[in-house]
């Protein structure tokens, strides 16, 4: 084989073309000096004791000295070649690269947030601008006759059955597993057996005296709310832990969209879809 | 090459980021102050199966929702799903397990990060790039490493028992802390579990395992990694050495059934030789709780096994053809060991053979969602995995999107929860109802279902108070009715439809039993149904309660069922030599399927094969009868 033939050969090589492309967009476009820093290369102890350290968590027993002397020309090759890329560019537009560099600024930027530890006066100030969300339930005591779907049938039994519910005559409804009479239940757990309208129904009921029929997600109900507990001021001590947990996750998600908002303003953004 | 070697020197000159993350402040305020109440008096609703972004699959079906994540979308909290979407359960759920797969628990997350270049098994390099180069090359590496997992070939790289030990204590201590931090006795409940993944060539032998306790107990151990198994024995001893050492309590819950070739409730003895009483008492007293339904199907009842019930065979379609990795078809006599109501019948002849029933089991249901998202209402649903969440592509793409995995995504459920009747919400109260089996399964929807076992209930039962009644004078489900009472044992069944659901089709019973030969037998009695005066039976059947679904709108009209069913039923082929089970399925009238959802939200023409409407159910624990 000839010179020229090894020649022609190299130049039909993607490597070699890529090669010169990228030295060539270097060279041409970059117009940056080599960093003489950036061309020494220190394997110190602490580079050798850290390789030291990998291998043996990975084999679960130190190198011997021609393994070790084999991690070092591992690392000197790996740090020859990291930089020598990164000088042609070669970490742009690679997709393995461009996510794990946006996980790790994701990472740090969360880092802070999520080992951070809130004072009290920060929690206090969340527990007052939603006190609803911390406070306990609203608390209802009641009893309640079914009267199975809403119907017109059903409707008129109601009216039937109410003024003797009001002269404590027995009155007997549809058979169903609800309970007749309800001890201090939370607005929730009433709201998972009969549905929302009901809870609000029954905060508009009278105190002590049989009403309806009430409407629920089950059908008709006559009700006689027999006493109701306002919810408690959610105090801090109560509530730490939710919402220390809600603050958080707040302190997570926010760190991570501020952070990025911050980068994205040094950028300008341009759209532009395929029509 | 040179994606190589980039890939190679830029993962090499990464160091491990450091995020310190504090562990838990503490429990919620003091927990006596949650009273339990004299008797069960309210059902709570939750899933003790889902799978956040440390699970291997999980996070390589490209799951980033973390057990926090998780706990917070169950609770109720609006959270971002993997894809990006915007997530929130219409209705909170009051218990949560987290249940990540033990073997490897953050395996596929440590590959994914770890230096290629200390990478030295070309599988796990393959891998490792495949995952990082975007979401088709994650699904990818993750079919294949499944499939390794189930034919026992994993690369020793990934089962490297130091390395996971350490790598899974750390991601269990973390777990442990969030879970820790989001229990909150008498408003939600967090519980500490781990899911053993214990699968034999590909067929499904997997348990959920769920502690009583909290930190102080659980952080004594590891979640138990099956790789090397093939039979459950090595867990049931690692429950026995946890609750000797700590003095906790554990249970196991296996599941899907339907996708383990007849291996599930089997006969015999894994050796070899029939079930001997030692063997049928240790199972029993491990596992009181079979997960009867989820997304990868139903396993309640087949057709094949049952072909007098009208109703058998709800999600079974896709999944009664192969096991799970799809690797062995399944046949006929696979079918008896992989349902639950035949593992049923399979307990009383064990139990008249050995005298001690090991698939006296319990029922509940659960998600196995891989999306860290509890969401299995029809409307609101997330999917199996990140690769199915809501898109326009999902009705019809692969179950595994980009792999063959043999079953389409349309025969995935959104099922279903589990319901418990328990006298807290904490979890106490909730693991010591599971582990008297007070439990029942829905395929979604949260009827509210309650079933008493008696001998002397009269017919009039329901006007008192029937509750009190049934626990002084009976025994609610997953109970044993003593031996002796006179006549034939009467229920008191009591359904009432979901606040925010479909109207109630019909209330059935379903009993199992053992004659004198030896044979096992069922039937399906429909003992109470909406307008029965219209709706005679004849010929053993009742007539369809109808359907109001429009399939071009995705609705239904609760102009047709009940919204609440109840009967005093006696059992009227009661014979007192015959050991039997009772149990109870509740049908909500039709209702338009996920499918349906997708298709009005994105406009889509779906092929005839695709289901738009179901009769979505509950089943309940069984109550058992034993000759004296």
């Amino acid at each position: 084989m000839t010179l020229k033939q090894t020649g022609r050969q190299l130049l039909r090589e993607p490597l070699v073309h890529f090669l010169i492309a990228g030295a060539a967009v270097f060279w041409l476009l970059s117009g940056r000096a080599p960093d003489l820093g950036e061309r020494r290369i220190v394997v110190n102890e602490q580079v050798v004791s850290g390789l030291v350290q990998r291998w043996t968590d990975m084999f679960r027993r130190p190198p011997g000295q021609e393994e070790i002397d084999g991690l070092i020309r591992d690392y000197v090759q790996d740090q020859v070649y990291y930089r020598e890329a990164l000088r042609l560019g070669l970490d742009r537009e690679d997709e393995v690269v461009v996510r794990r560099m946006r996980r790790k600024m994701e990472s740090l930027a969360v880092a802070e947030a999520e080992s951070a530890e809130p004072d009290d006066a920060v929690l206090q100030a969340m527990i007052d601008k939603d006190p609803a969300r911390y406070s306990d339930d609203a608390r209802t005591s009641f009893e309640q006759v079914y009267l199975g779907a809403d119907t017109p049938a059903n409707r008129a039994a109601a009216d039937a059955a109410l003024p003797r519910l009001r002269r404590n005559e027995p009155v007997t409804g549809v058979a169903a597993p609800l309970p007749r009479r309800q001890n201090g239940a939370a607005d929730e757990t009433i709201a998972g057996t009969y549905g929302d309208e009901f809870v609000l129904a029954l905060r508009r009921a009278p105190i002590g005296q049989w009403t309806g029929p009430v409407a629920s997600g089950l059908g008709l109900h006559l009700v006689r709310i027999e006493a109701r507990a306002a919810p408690d001021q959610p105090s801090l001590d109560k509530v730490r832990q939710r919402v220390t947990n809600d603050w958080r996750a707040a302190a997570t998600a926010k760190a991570r969209d501020e952070s990025y908002r911050r980068i994205l303003e040094g950028y300008d953004l341009v759209i532009e879809r395929p029509k | 090459m040179r994606k190589a070697i980039l890939t190679a020197a830029l993962l090499m000159a990464t160091t491990a980021l450091v995020s310190g993350c504090d562990g838990a402040v503490g429990g919620f305020g003091k927990k006596a102050e949650v009273k339990d109440t004299a008797y069960p008096e309210q059902v709570f609703w939750g899933d003790t199966h889902l799978h956040t972004g440390n699970s291997v699959d999980a996070f390589g079906f490209g799951a980033r929702l973390t057990p926090e994540d998780a706990l917070r979308f169950a609770s109720g909290e609006e959270v971002k799903s993997s894809t990006g979407l915007p997530a929130r359960l219409q209705r909170p759920l009051d218990f949560l397990v987290i249940a990540d797969h033990a073997e490897g628990i953050g395996a596929t997350k440590a590959l994914y990060d770890a230096p290629r270049l200390l990478i030295r098994d070309p599988m796990l390099r393959r891998w490792h790039d495949l995952m990082h180069e975007g979401p088709a090359g994650s699904l990818k590496a993750t079919g294949e490493i499944l499939r390794a997992r189930g034919e026992n070939k994993l690369p020793a790289g990934l089962n490297d028992p130091a390395e996971g030990a350490k790598r899974t204590r750390k991601i269990w201590d973390d777990n442990i802390d969030t879970v820790e931090r989001y229990n909150e006795p008498g408003k939600f409940t967090a519980f500490i579990g781990f899911e053993y993944t214990l699968m034999q060539g590909g067929n499904n032998l997997h348990r959920n395992v769920i502690f009583r306790d909290g930190k102080d107990k659980a952080s004594k151990v590891l979640p138990l990694d099956p790789s090397a198994e093939a039979w459950p024995e090595h867990l049931w001893d690692y429950m026995e050495a946890y609750e000797k050492s700590t003095g906790g309590k554990v249970l196991a819950i296996p599941h899907n059934a339907n996708v383990s070739n007849g291996l599930m409730f089997m006969l015999t003895e894994p050796g070899g030789g029939p079930i001997s009483a030692a063997y049928a008492r240790r199972r029993a007293a491990r596992e009181p709780v079979v997960e009867i339904t989820q997304m990868k199907g139903d396993s309640e009842a087949h057709p094949f096994l049952s072909p007098n019930d009208e109703f058998a065979g709800y999600g079974t379609v896709g999944w009664d053809t192969n096991n799970l990795l799809f690797n062995q078809p399944t046949k006929p006599g696979d079918l008896p060991g992989s349902y639950v109501r035949e593992a049923l019948k399979r307990g009383l002849l064990i139990e008249q053979r050995t005298g001690v029933n090991p698939y006296k089991l319990g029922v509940i249901g659960s998600t196995d969602s891989h999306t860290g998202l509890a969401a299995v209402e029809e409307s609101n649903y997330y999917g199996k995995h990140p690769g199915v969440e809501p898109s326009p592509q999902r009705a019809t793409a692969g179950f595994v999107p980009g792999m063959n995995s043999g079953r389409m995504n349309w025969q995935a459920l959104a099922s279903g929860y589990a319901a418990v009747w328990a006298t807290s919400n904490t979890r106490a109260a909730i693991f010591d109802a599971m582990m008297r089996r007070e439990v029942y399964a829905t395929t979604g929807p949260r009827m509210t279902v309650r079933v008493f076992g008696g001998w002397d209930f009269k017919a009039d039962e329901l006007k008192g108070d029937w509750v009190k009644a049934g626990y002084a004078r009976g025994v609610p489900m997953g109970g044993s009715l003593k031996a002796g009472g006179k006549g034939a044992p009467s229920f008191i069944l009591s359904a009432l439809k979901d606040p925010v659901g479909a109207n109630l089709d019909r209330v059935q019973v379903v009993k199992g039993w053992v004659d004198k030969a030896g044979v096992s037998h069922e039937r399906v009695f429909d003992v109470v149904w909406s307008d029965m005066d219209k709706r005679k039976a004849a010929g053993g059947k009742v007539p369809s309660v109808g359907d109001t679904v429009d399939t071009s709108r995705a609705t239904y009209a609760n102009t047709i069922g009940a919204p609440s069913l109840a009967t005093v039923w006696t059992d009227p082929e009661f014979d007192p030599r015959v050991r039997a089970f009772y149990y109870v399925r509740v049908l909500e009238i039709p209702t338009p399927t996920w499918l349906n959802y997708d298709m009005v939200k994105y406009r889509l023409k779906l092929g005839p094969e695709i289901p738009l409407k179901q009769q979505e159910r509950a089943y309940t624990s069984a109550i058992w009868y034993t000759p004296a």
